[in-house]
């Protein structure tokens, strides 16, 4: 009878070393707690929830107490397990370039290929990222992590998790998780920043109606779009390539059937997936690190700066346009690849300012071709650091 | 059609033998070779036999089974060694070695080769494709001290001369395991590197990162500023194609019309009340979905158990 006992009272013991209670730390608490914040954001909020519920969610997976000694095959980085096995997209890369087919199938470059000087506010924006580089380095990251940082200026969670897991694995989670929230809170960041660069005068410029694009040029778009800047830089093709080429799926006109499957459903299924398992990689013994803090604050860094850059190389560009071809600077915030959320604010501010001035397709152009500008930085922080 | 439909078939099956019979030439090599091991690496059996180590340059695994490697190129083919088929072993991971016994013994594995290299005069060794002919990598073993190699100064890399020829003395080179940096590496990196360059190159050279921000930023904006150019020259010859287009089936000549007369853009103020005419004129509007669709809710039972309301409806906010 006493054996009986000695031996359930050694089970129950064994079981609750394999709880979640016994292995529970604080920073697995804090952790939770700003899974539960994404959701609240996502569901009552409504930010980004796309991402920040998959996201949120996955940091609550993924901070769940457990025995990592046991060798029982559940954590996100056990070699095996079924969440170490969906992660394999995220670290090896390839769901991002999924997302891009999709971004590409999904987004109509008509705005950028009407007036293609708008490219240029796109390239422009991408200081935000190089601006970012800067900072890092002087706070002390080798240059490998810092070019990995700095990339959350792109505001394009799919190629801050592409260079992350090429150029410093170790903080792909803290950047992915960056980026995302970052992207989430733009129409936070990016309004007094735009009001604060720019005179009524300029607010109220009115832009001349784009031009009708030809079926035959959308379809040029892609293919030449491809052939330009992967011969610049090839290192940029993973994600080039599959936006280009999700674009030509788009136009093209015959292969509907696939442009839909790649901007619906498979997107859909890829962004379940990479949110999910991005979140679940923020466990607090990895996590909660000074280092999460500082990509943090140099992600914030990086969104100002892009977000600036983009506006005042608009005024710039303004000094060497004709009057009746100036292009309003509410629109050069547009430059990040946050699409089309950029764009909306653009939109929106100049209706704040004039009700009948609509900005949703001129700030279009820039927030695609920034689409393409973030892709490019990020194959030349791959071409020069990998 | 058909014609065109044979003629691309034998363009794609000429692509495709020159892509078999390129595939291993160029990246696999010759990288270093022990022609006497009194004291060096032991083979599987115990034995310490010369050893030729293969290497894959490619970022991509390399299969290298229905290899020839030979001493003597001049004799049949059929006596030179073929790296055994159906071993996974000779399925080369990117950027990996792989060793050969040269013990004349090819009946202890796939590594162990039918041939023996010369400790007395210098050894000829070739790698030949399984075509035979397609001569993948050669090299001359000069005459070596024990536990000496011969072996490439980088892995995999071949130095060429101003005239394009091998520059032998800058690609090989005596290893002894003895002397600075010439370690004796069987199955490892002739190179052994532990750091990335390129990033110690700019943490040295560009601490603050101006020099990065100013090259990247000039990379970008020339790569968009490239598809900008291209853009606006295929907007205008697109913009000139649809706008003779649209002359010619105005039944206008362009170039006997003077500018003024010619119908360059249809106004958006037109097309609206082209298309207001066409509304009014025809009744036309968007087909719509007549369907009404009424879920009608049994009160029969209390919802709470209900699968209709607690299965198959989403939620809405």
């Amino acid at each position: 009878m006493i054996l009986a006992q000695n031996f359930f009272m050694e089970n129950l013991n064994e079981f609750w070393q394999f709880t979640g209670f016994a292995n529970a730390t604080w920073q697995h608490f804090v952790m939770l707690a700003v899974g539960l914040f994404f959701i609240w954001l996502a569901i009552k909020k409504n930010f980004e929830p796309m991402l920040l519920v998959p996201i949120g969610f996955g940091i609550l997976i993924g901070n769940i107490p457990f025995n990592t000694t046991a060798g029982l095959e559940i954590g996100i980085y056990e070699e095996g397990s079924v969440l170490n096995i969906l992660y394999n997209g995220v670290s090896a890369g390839w769901y991002p370039p999924l997302i891009f087919l999709g971004i590409g199938a999904m987004t109509d470059f008509s705005a950028l290929i009407a007036n293609p000087k708008l490219m240029l506010i796109g390239a422009a924006a991408q200081f935000g990222i190089f601006g970012a580089y800067m900072v890092a380095l002087a706070i002390g990251f080798a240059p490998d992590q810092a070019g990995a940082i700095a990339i959350i200026g792109g505001a394009d969670g799919p190629t801050a998790i592409f260079l992350s897991s090429k150029l410093a694995p170790n903080l792909m989670g803290a950047i992915a998780v960056s980026a995302y929230s970052y992207m989430a809170l733009v129409p936070v960041i990016q309004p007094p920043l735009m009001r604060l660069f720019t005179t009524k005068k300029e607010r109220l410029i009115r832009m001349k109606p784009a031009r009708a694009v030809s079926q035959n040029e959308k379809i040029i778009f892609p293919i030449v779009g491809l052939l330009l800047t992967c011969f610049v830089v090839p290192s940029g093709l993973p994600l080039l390539g599959m936006l280009f080429f999700g674009n030509l799926l788009r136009e093209s006109g015959v292969t509907t059937r696939l442009a839909k499957t790649a901007s619906n459903a498979l997107t859909d299924i890829v962004t379940i997936l990479l949110g999910m398992t991005v979140g679940a990689s923020t466990q607090a013994t990895t996590f909660l690190t000074k280092e999460t803090i500082f990509i943090f604050f140099l992600g914030f860094m990086a969104f100002i700066i892009a977000s600036s850059s983009g506006v005042l190389f608009v005024k710039l560009f303004n000094l060497f346009l004709p009057k009746e071809k100036k292009i309003n600077p509410l629109i050069g915030n547009a430059g990040v690849s946050a699409v089309p959320m950029s764009a909306r604010i653009s939109n929106n501010l100049g209706l704040e300012y004039d009700p009948s001035n609509y900005l949703l397709m001129h700030a279009m152009g820039p927030n695609v071709a920034g689409v393409i500008g973030s892709a490019v930085a990020a194959g030349v922080l791959l071409g020069f650091l990998a | 059609m058909k014609t065109l439909k044979l003629i691309a078939l034998a363009a794609l099956a000429l692509i495709s033998l020159t892509a078999t019979g390129q595939a291993r030439k160029g990246v696999l090599h010759i990288n270093e070779v022990m022609t006497i091991n009194e004291s060096n690496f032991v083979d599987d059996f115990g034995g310490r036999p010369a050893w030729i180590e293969l290497y894959n340059s490619k970022f991509a695994p390399l299969e290298i089974s229905s290899v020839y490697i030979t001493t003597d190129s001049t004799t049949s083919p059929d006596t030179w060694y073929a790296v055994p088929l159906h071993d996974v072993n000779t399925k080369l991971p990117k950027r990996q070695h792989i060793v050969f016994w040269a013990d004349g013994m090819p009946s202890r594995g796939t590594f162990h080769t039918n041939f023996v290299l010369a400790a007395d005069k210098p050894n000829e060794i070739y790698l030949f494709d399984s075509d035979k002919k397609t001569l993948i990598d050669h090299v001359t073993v000069p005459v070596l001290a024990p536990n000496t190699t011969y072996a490439r100064a980088k892995d995999g890399i071949t130095v060429y001369d101003k005239d394009g020829n091998v520059d032998v003395a800058a690609t090989w080179e005596v290893r002894n395991d003895i002397d600075e940096g010439k370690y004796i590496t069987p199955s490892s990196n002739n190179v052994i590197e532990d750091r990335n360059d390129k990033v110690e190159k700019f943490a040295d050279k560009d601490p603050h990162g101006f020099g990065m921000a100013a090259m990247a930023m000039c990379i970008v904006f020339s790569a968009l500023a490239v598809l900008c150019i291209a853009f606006m020259i295929i907007s205008k010859i697109g913009g000139a194609i649809t706008k003779s287009n649209k002359m010619r089936s105005h039944g206008i000549d362009v170039k006997e019309t003077p500018r003024e007369e010619r119908p360059d853009h249809d106004s958006g103020e037109e097309i609206t009340a082209i298309v207001m005419a066409l509304h009014e004129h025809l009744n036309a509007h968007d087909n719509e979905s007549h369907v009404l669709t009424i879920n009608k809710v049994k009160r029969a039972y209390s919802p709470w158990s209900s699968k209709i309301y607690n299965m198959r409806q989403l939620p809405h906010r």
